[in-house]
This record gives C-alpha cells, structure tokens and sequence, in this order.
C-alpha cells in the first residue's frame, strides 16, 4: 500500500467517524426545528409585536415600551390580573385538598379500583370546550339541573352564570370538578410508589393514623405534591376555553380573566401590538413557575424511580 | 374484619360512589339532553328522555356543518400527530442511546418541557400574523404545521422515558448480527417499544384534537374550523340552540372517552407529563 492510498483510506475512515457522531444530533435537528418554528418563533415575533403599534390589525410602526406602559395604566388589565390570580388561588387549593383526601381514599385495596380511578378522571380527559358546554347545559336557568336543586334545597334560584359573583363562583366549580382528577392521580401515584417500610415501622410503634399521615406521609409526598400544585398553576394562568363558552368574562368583567382580556383585545381590536405586551408580562411570570416545574419534576421523578 | 373496619370500608365506598356521581352526572346530562325533543328539554327536570329522538344529531349535519368540521378534525388530527410522531422518536432515540456532547441532551430536554407547558394563548397572535404571511390562515394545512410542531415536544419527552426502558443489549446484539443501527432500531426497538408508542399516539391524538383556541384564532369558516371550534359556533349571542349544543358536545367527547377506557394503564403518565410514573 501506498503512502497516499493510506492516507486516503485514513481520511475516509475519519469522514466516516465524523459522520456516525453526527448522527444523534441529526436525529434530534427535524424536531427541535419543527418545534422552534411553533413556540420559539412565535415568542420572539410576539415580543417584537409588542414594541409596535397597530391600527386597525395594521402594524403602524415601532412605539417602543407604549404598549407596555399603556396595560400599566390600564385598570381593566390589572382586574384581569386580580381576578386571574384570585381564581388560581381558589381552585388550586381546592383541587389539591380534594385531590389529596381522594388519593388516600383510594390508595388502598379496592375492588374495581381501574375503573373507579378512569371514571374519576374522565372530566379532565375530554375538550375544555366540551367542559364549557357540560356546565352550559347544568347552569342553564330554564333547562339545567342546578337551579331545581337549589329550589329543592330552599336557596333560592341563583341563575349562576347571571351575577358576577355566582359567575366567578361557578367557573372556579368547574374548575374544580375537570382538574381535581389531575391532582388525585399525581398524588395517587406518590402514594403507591411510597416506600412502606417506615409508614409501617410508625404504626407499630403506636402512631395514630393521623400521626402517620402528618408526620410520615405528608414529608414523603411534599416533592410530588409541589409538582401537582406548579403544573396546575401554570396551567389554570392560561384558562381560556371553558370561560369563552360558559360567560365570555362576563357578566361585565366579573370573569375576565387574563387570557380572556387579551384574546379579546387582539382578535375583537385588533390590538395587537398591546394583547402581546399582556402576553409577555403573562409569560414572564409563567417562566418562573415553568422552570420551578421542569427542577421540581426532575427531582420528584428521580424519587420516585 | 372488626366491625370498625366494616364501618370504614363501607365510608370509603359511599364517599367514592358520591365522587363517581359528581364526575359522571353531568357527561348523562349532556348525553340524556342530547336525545331530547326541544318541547321536552325545556319541560322540567327529567334524567332521561321522555322520547328518544336523534334529531339534534341529525341537525348538526344538516344545518351546522358538522361533517365539515368532523374531516377537518380527522384530517387534521391524523397528518399532525403523523409527523409529529416521526419527527419525535427519531430525537427520543437520539436522547435515550446516544451520549450528547455540549450538554446538548439537558437544553433539549429542557426545551421540550417548556414548549409543552407553554400555554396556547400566549402562542395564538404571533402565529396568527405569520400564517396570514405565508396565507395559511383558515387552512387545514396551517393547523397540521402548528399542531405538529406543538406536539413533537410530547412525543420526544414520551417516547424517550419509553426507550430508556428497553435495555441496550437487545439492539447491539441486531448490530453485531449486522444490522446498522437504523435497522436495528425498526426492527428490534419499535416494536418493544410499540405499547409506548401506542400511549404516546393516542394521548396526542385527545390533546390535538381537544385544542380550541389556536384553531379559534387561525380559522374562521368550516373549510378549516374542527369540532371543538365547531361546538363553539353553536352558543350564539341570543339564542342557543339547547339540543343541538349538547348533541355537539356529546360528538366532541365520545371519542376521547372511548380512547381513556382502551388506554387506562398509562394514563397516568400521559395525563401527567411523565411527572409521575
């Protein structure tokens, strides 16, 4: 063999090894592209939108930090954040303190328990859309089945989605009834893949089951448990769908929420150079709950392997 | 069994039996609303039809183009979770076999989690001025792309805690028969893998297909619009028509209920994100 046909089969075989490392990234180029082009893209127009002005659905130019400081004068947006805020609070706890009672009802030997846990999470399986048209069809004042409740029970006849107050207080309801499920099944989950061993260790040793509970159980579930309550905030921050169908915001703003506001402000005004200024304010505080939940989920899953 | 025992089993089962109550009613509120006459609907509390009658069903082909939106959904549905299918398992397989370099298998990682978290309003008015640029809007084609890039970060983050289970030595062992790793992976990993990729399929088929308000935003005649958008176009600003709606929502839910009782073992970790196992 020559020097140069050594050299040449040496180059090949480099080529060669250059390309099989190439390939895992290879791999991973189509859907990291495919999934920028839909997420990182957009944001990045989006924060640009929002530096600009537009009439009529018509960029009108660069306007700098105005769209900005026209929603930090704006006292509708800071209700939306109010009420957003006042709603995420409610239903979360809520739903966790459910979720939770539910998960130690069931965790436990039961006949029939995989039908009793799919039946139990059906509400939060199917299209919020379709929530939105359930609780439609339950609060209708002439053909729902909550209002003769009430009658029955001697309360009165609410009307719900009619009365600011009764409107935010239904909404938090259905929120409650479609993602209670999601909670239960995190913690239901924590609980089956908790280690026995000390839990029993305490009852024997004569702890109450409350006892056990606070000081045993409740420890061991904190890291599944944040996760639950950081994935449904973030989550219940961007409600949209139920509240188009059930009240649109209403009545006045009573369920404006802000997903609601500047949807309504980008698609009904065509605003959308100050719908994105809500947009990125909304999305700057999401980041931090979304990069809490990507640590938290890392270090809970790890737990529980 | 102690009598005290007895007692609480039997408070267990009474209280998840009001619990089942509380999530299944309403679904036969809609569903027994849906097979009502209109005379009927508004005649006070029945919980069930004084007389069966499809016509809501009917109406919604007839005058409320459901057929339209039903294609649309599928069509939709089927091409985007396609793609998305393949973009995804191919950078899963990158993700769980290969060691990365740069820290190349965090930032994906990472990224991934945070496009599936990202909620959808936040995304709608960017990509409503990019798709009027590029004259998708009202399209089934703009939907698909969106759809199937949104959903590629599920199918990476799936898909690679699945792979990660199937042990390495199955494939080298295809590969020193002689397979290249390619082959290998189609002929030994997919199909252990098939149960995942099954899960993996359907829970992106009910989250593309219950996704409402980027095909809100991005359509706006039933040339595109799918059925949760379809349903939407049903409470009008006056009137709403009663029967058909509950028709419309029953159409909107039957599938993806069928799918949650095929699919129950891994729904946990669908639901959940992987959050927990």
């Amino acid at each position: 063999m020559t020097a140069a046909t050594k050299t040449i089969e040496q180059r090949k075989i480099k080529a060669r090894r250059v390309r099989l490392a190439a390939v895992p990234y290879l791999l991973l180029l189509p859907a990291m592209l495919a999934m920028a082009a839909v997420s990182l893209y957009p944001m990045i127009d989006g924060a640009r939108a929002s530096l600009h002005k537009y009439r009529y659905g018509i960029d009108a130019g660069y306007t700098g930090v105005e769209n900005f400081r026209n929603i930090y004068n704006d006292a509708v947006f800071w209700q939306a954040v109010e009420t957003t805020i006042r709603f995420i609070l409610i239903a979360v706890s809520i739903e966790t303190v459910l979720g939770l009672l539910l998960a130690l009802l069931v965790a436990r030997e039961l006949r029939f328990l995989g039908l009793i846990r799919v039946t139990l999470i059906l509400p939060m399986t199917i299209a919020p859309v379709v929530v939105g048209v359930i609780w439609r069809l339950l609060y209708a004042s002439n053909i729902g089945i909550i209002d003769p409740l009430f009658r029955l029970l001697g309360l009165g006849t609410p009307d719900v989605l009619a009365h600011p107050t009764s409107a935010f207080v239904g909404l938090v309801a259905v929120d409650v009834w479609e993602w209670t499920p999601l909670i239960f099944l995190i913690i239901l989950a924590g609980l089956e893949s908790m280690p026995q061993d000390p839990l029993e260790a305490a009852r024997v040793d004569g702890a109450s089951a409350l006892q056990v509970f606070f000081h045993h159980k409740l420890p061991l579930l904190r890291p599944v448990l944040l996760v639950a309550v950081v994935l449904r905030t973030i989550d219940a921050a961007g409600t949209f769908d139920q509240i188009f169908v059930l009240t649109k915001g209403g009545p006045g703003t009573a369920t404006q929420l802000i997903a609601i506001y500047s949807y309504n402000t980008a698609f009904l005004f065509n605003q959308y150079g100050h719908a994105m200024a809500m947009m990125i304010s909304l999305l700057a505080f999401l980041l931090l709950l979304m990069v809490a939940a990507v640590h938290l989920m890392r270090r809970s899953s790890e737990l529980l392997e | 069994m102690t009598l005290r025992e007895r007692l609480g089993l039997l408070f267990v089962y009474a209280t998840l039996a009001a619990a089942i109550l509380i999530a299944v009613f309403p679904f036969w509120w809609m569903f027994v609303t849906s097979l009502k006459q209109p005379i009927d609907i508004f005649s006070g509390v029945a919980l069930w039809p004084q007389e069966v009658t499809f016509d809501n069903y009917h109406r919604l082909l007839r005058d409320y183009h459901f057929a339209s939106f039903l294609f649309n959904s599928v069509v939709v549905v089927t091409a985007a979770v396609a793609v998305s299918l393949v973009l995804g398992t191919l950078a899963a397989y990158a993700l769980a076999r290969f060691r990365l370099r740069f820290g190349v298998r965090r930032m994906a990682l990472y990224a991934v989690l945070l496009v599936r978290m990202l909620p959808g309003i936040l995304l709608v008015v960017p990509l409503y001025i990019v798709l009027a640029q590029w004259g998708l809007l009202n399209t089934r084609l703009g939907l698909i792309l969106i759809y199937a890039g949104l959903n590629t970060s599920f199918v990476v983050w799936m898909m690679q805690s699945f792979l990660e289970e199937i042990p390495r030595d199955i494939e080298e062992a295809a590969m020193v028969d002689g397979d290249s790793r390619l082959t290998a992976l189609r002929r030994v990993v997919l199909p252990l893998a098939a149960p995942g990729l099954i899960a993996t399929a359907i829970f992106s088929v009910i989250a593309t297909y219950n996704d409402f308000i980027i095909a809100l935003a991005l359509t706006s005649t039933p040339v595109a619009q799918t059925i949760p958008v379809g349903v939407s176009t049903l409470i009008g600003k006056i009137e709403i028509q009663w029967g058909p709606m509950a028709a419309a929502g029953v159409v909107g839910a039957l599938p993806i209920v069928i799918f949650a009782l095929i699919v129950q073992r891994n729904f946990v970790r669908g639901l959940t994100l992987g959050a927990v196992k």
